[in-house]
């Protein structure tokens, strides 16, 4: 299992190569440029055009690219282009911020979706199957900046149980921290349920049809041990890739929750780098984002060889 | 330069304006303020005109309220600048409201636009207008404990004089001011020589035109490393686009009326908010204490809040809606062509619609009374669809017109294009709408930029102080912003004289010329005048500026 995983390791690299040659390429596609940006639209053409020379974004797609990347590669991440800071601790900052949100969100939703989920497996067809099928469903359909703001109305402008923003006061304690999470946990908690919940039910069905479970139960094993000792483990092999690509978007693709409860995260950072011609910020911004998404994939793969030897993974 | 005569000489034309009725009270001031006169004089030139109305420079808040207290902290929230903090080139929101606490101008804005001294004491022009002197106020310092002196503001001009500073105070100043034409007289005087004569040219070293602030002569490298500035209030902590935490400056000259030492507050956290529902959400929590800028659209629930105040200060931000006179249909119709687009807008409808009535209607010319004191009248230009079509068969399209309207995603800019659409097609007139990115509308060179090029753009305009400062920057052959491209050489010649008239009642003249030829070619259409809302908590009181997002905080106190 090690050579595979090393060998998965190594294929990143060329991926991580392609990515950052597409994300140079896109940006430069973009309407607009990024003298223009700084100065804004009161500045002559005049002043644009030195800035950009001074910037040296003037110069050829491939030199800046190469100019770049042999920082990048070398430890140095460059300046951002538009704030004049270095981009190192600026995208290690958010994505600590990104790695705390999401990771307080999965310890609520994979829990709480798989026990839901191989609860209606175990009673398929039921009214209770029925019932929670429909509400998660309903519930992932959302848009989160919906029942953010529904949850931000609630919970925080009325009845002022909760923060209205996901971010502490400095100097706030670890606990503290999760408190100012529970809020913007919530909208993803709706998103994600009904998807990792379904998935969990479907295996549970599945594996509940399965021959060996039908001699477990004959065999007179407990109810308890039958569902724990093989139902469980068997039904996790899908959910459990579901969850390693849902990973990546909870700590990258969370823009609306981070914008709603003003949260500094990496999808902010990635969405306004994009925005406004930040290419240094959004190529150091995309590889970082690109690199936990991998090893989230390749994380769930292992777990999944672990849950079920007969597969093979890379093969 | 001008001497004393010439001022006393000023005064007198001033008070007699005022006496046969050529111009209001209001309006003296107003000019008074422009050419230097200072509150004292200005009072006793209000006391030489007798009785009748007072000024009311009070502002919304500070009438009525409770006495100022001492202390404390408030947190405000201002959308995040896209940019570093640099007084030299910011242009957002958020980049100018942190400025203005650090740094100040020359010259203040009251929150009538009408100018007040800040840094200079007094100021006064000569005859023409063409040279400017300041004289400064003393015992001021800079933050670091430097003295201000006559040096920092001629290294501070000459800094946004430099195309290679970026600054988009060369805009509004080039071909007015160049390098070296600000000079030291000595230390605590400086004169301006203008490369033309400009009667408004103290409005170009006041806050509107916010990157000719003052900064230290010894400032070197990037301003956020070392944020050196006269101002009520210095940066504590600076984290980009999520907070800016400011303390009192110790060493702030500022007194108020009753000789209290200024700033009354011992600082201002500013929270940087992107999203305007999140500001709003923050807001009704109680988060937040105040915003210098609330957008109407969406902030609806904010005025029905009661532990919110929201007042609304009059505002001469626009949006301009230029008919391209290097485009087709434009470029080779006559101006009935645009008139009759013009005379299919229903301003009072589009106001409530998309203000509930909050703003002030428009009529196509910037020589307005109801936001320019000293305007002349415009004719009213309301909504007639038989004149429309009347004018439409006279430009040689009887049978009705399809024209293309370009605008971005910005505030009120789509609703406002779609009520074109519907207010135009009774008259036969087909308006295809084209949506473009807020970027995308303002991105490339000067001459594929589509808000300089489209056939007929809406663009949006912040508040200026005057009107000459509009026509300035977009009615001229030689303006930078012109996306209408007209070329009046009528009007062009009038201009100047304009600029270079300190006689009022010669101003009042030529601003009807102006006010007519523009309305009459109709270039642009100026539809309404957006109103400016702040909002703070029912407790916050003295929060200052003119209308706009400027929010001058020296005064501002929660009270007991």
């Amino acid at each position: 299992m090690l050579r595979l995983i090393g060998r998965r390791l190594l294929l990143m690299i060329p991926t991580l190569i392609l990515v950052s040659i597409l994300v140079f390429a896109l940006a430069e596609v973009l309407p607009g440029d990024v003298g223009r940006t700084i100065l804004g639209p009161y500045a002559t053409q005049e002043q644009v055009e030195i800035l950009n020379q001074q910037m040296g974004v003037d110069r050829p797609l491939y030199e800046r690219y190469l100019s770049w990347a042999g920082g990048f590669v070398t430890g140095d991440w460059g300046e951002s282009l538009l704030l004049k800071t270095a981009v190192f601790p600026t995208v290690m900052r958010a994505l600590g911020n990104s790695l705390i949100l999401a990771g307080f969100a999965l310890v609520i939703i994979v829990p709480t979706s798989i026990l839901i989920g191989v609860f209606a497996g175990l009673r398929r067809d039921s009214a209770l199957d029925r019932t929670i099928t429909v509400s998660t469903l309903s519930m992932t359909v959302i848009p989160e900046f919906v029942s953010g703001v529904i949850l931000l109305y609630i919970f925080a402008v009325w009845l002022k149980w909760l923060p209205v923003t996901a971010m502490p006061p400095a100097g706030s304690n670890f606990f503290d921290r999760f408190y100012y999470l529970i809020l913007p946990a919530i909208p993803l908690m709706f998103l994600e349920l009904g998807y990792i919940a379904r998935m969990a039910r479907v295996g549970t069905v599945q594996v509940l049809a399965m021959p060996y479970i039908r001699t477990a139960v004959l065999k007179g094993l407990p109810r308890r041990r039958v569902i724990f000792g093989h139902v469980l483990r068997n039904a996790m092999v899908p959910t459990v890739t579901v969850i390693g690509s849902q990973v990546g978007w909870l700590i990258g693709g969370l823009v609306v929750i981070e914008t709603l409860f003003v949260y500094p995260g990496i999808g902010k950072v990635m969405v306004d780098a994009a925005q406004y011609h930040d290419v240094v910020m959004l190529e150091a911004s995309v590889l970082v984002v690109a690199v936990i998404y991998m090893i989230a994939n390749l994380i769930a793969d292992i777990v999944v060889a672990l849950l079920n030897p007969r597969i093979r993974m890379g093969g | 330069m001008a001497d004393e005569q010439y001022r006393r000489d000023y005064a007198q034309h001033l008070i007699e304006q005022v006496n046969k009725g050529h111009m209001t009270r209001r309006q003296m001031l107003v000019r008074a303020s422009v050419f230097g006169f200072s509150a004292t004089a200005a009072g006793s030139l209000l006391a030489a005109c007798g009785g009748g109305e007072t000024s009311s420079s009070a502002s919304p808040s500070a009438s009525g309220g409770p006495a100022p207290v001492m202390g404390g902290t408030l947190i405000g929230v201002i959308p995040p600048s896209l940019t570093q903090m640099d007084p030299v080139t910011i242009y957002d929101q958020g980049g100018i409201v942190l400025v203005q606490q650090v740094c100040e101008y020359l010259i203040a804005l009251d929150n009538e636009n009408g100018l007040k001294p800040s840094l200079a004491e007094s100021w006064e022009g000569n005859e023409d207008g063409s040279v400017w002197t300041f004289t400064l106020r003393q015992g001021v310092t800079f933050n670091d404990g430097s003295p201000f002196e006559a040096e920092d503001v001629v290294t501070s001009m000459d800094r946004v004089l430099d195309p290679k500073s970026g600054s988009g105070a060369l805009s509004a100043l080039g071909g007015l001011l160049s390098p070296g034409g600000t000079v030291a007289t000595d230390t605590y005087t400086v004169t301006f020589n203008l490369d033309k004569p400009f009667a408004d040219f103290p409005y170009l070293v006041c806050q509107s035109s916010y990157n000719t602030c003052i900064l230290s002569r010894n400032l070197k490298g990037a301003f956020i490393d070392s944020p050196v500035g006269t101002g009520p209030f210095m940066v504590e902590e600076y984290v980009d686009k999520q907070k800016c935490v400011m303390v009192k400056n110790p060493k702030y000259w500022g007194k108020d009326a009753a000789g209290n030492q200024l700033p009354y507050l011992d600082g201002v956290t500013w929270t940087m908010i992107q999203d305007e529902s999140a500001a709003n959400l923050q807001l009704q929590s109680g988060t937040i204490d105040f915003q210098p800028q609330t957008v109407f659209q969406g902030s609806q629930a904010l005025f029905s809040d009661p532990n919110l105040r929201v007042d609304v200060y009059p505002s001469t931000g626009i949006r301009e809606v230029a008919f391209n006179l290097q485009q087709e249909p434009w470029k080779s119709a006559p101006k009935e062509l645009r008139q009759a687009v013009a005379y299919c807008l229903d301003r009072e409808a589009l106001n409530m619609a998309l203000f509930d009535g909050r703003s002030t209607v428009g009529v196509d010319t910037f020589w307005d009374p109801a936001v320019f004191p000293g305007s002349p009248t415009p004719a009213p230009r309301a909504q007639d669809y038989t004149k429309a079509k009347e004018l439409l068969a006279t430009a040689g399209y009887p049978d009705g017109l399809e024209i293309e309207l370009t605008y971005s995603k910005y505030l009120e800019n789509p609703q406002f294009a779609q009520l074109i659409q519907e207010q135009c097609k009774p008259a036969g007139i087909t308006v295809k709408l084209n949506f473009v990115p807020y970027d995308a509308f303002y991105a490339g060179e000067d001459n594929v930029t589509p808000w300089l090029n489209a056939p007929m753009v809406i663009v949006e305009w912040g508040s200026r102080p005057t009107p000459g400062v509009f026509a300035q920057a977009m009615l001229l052959p030689t303006s930078t912003w012109s996306s209408s491209h007209w070329d009046n050489k009528d009007f062009a010649s009038t201009f100047d004289e304009y600029m270079a008239t300190t006689d009022e009642a010669k101003r009042t003249e030529l601003g009807t010329t102006l006010s007519q030829i523009q309305q009459d070619d109709t270039p642009i259409m100026v539809a309404y005048y957006i109103s400016q809302l702040r909002t703070q908590k029912k407790d916050i009181y003295g929060i200052q500026g003119p209308g706009s997002f400027y929010c001058i905080m020296s005064e501002a106190f929660k009270a007991a």
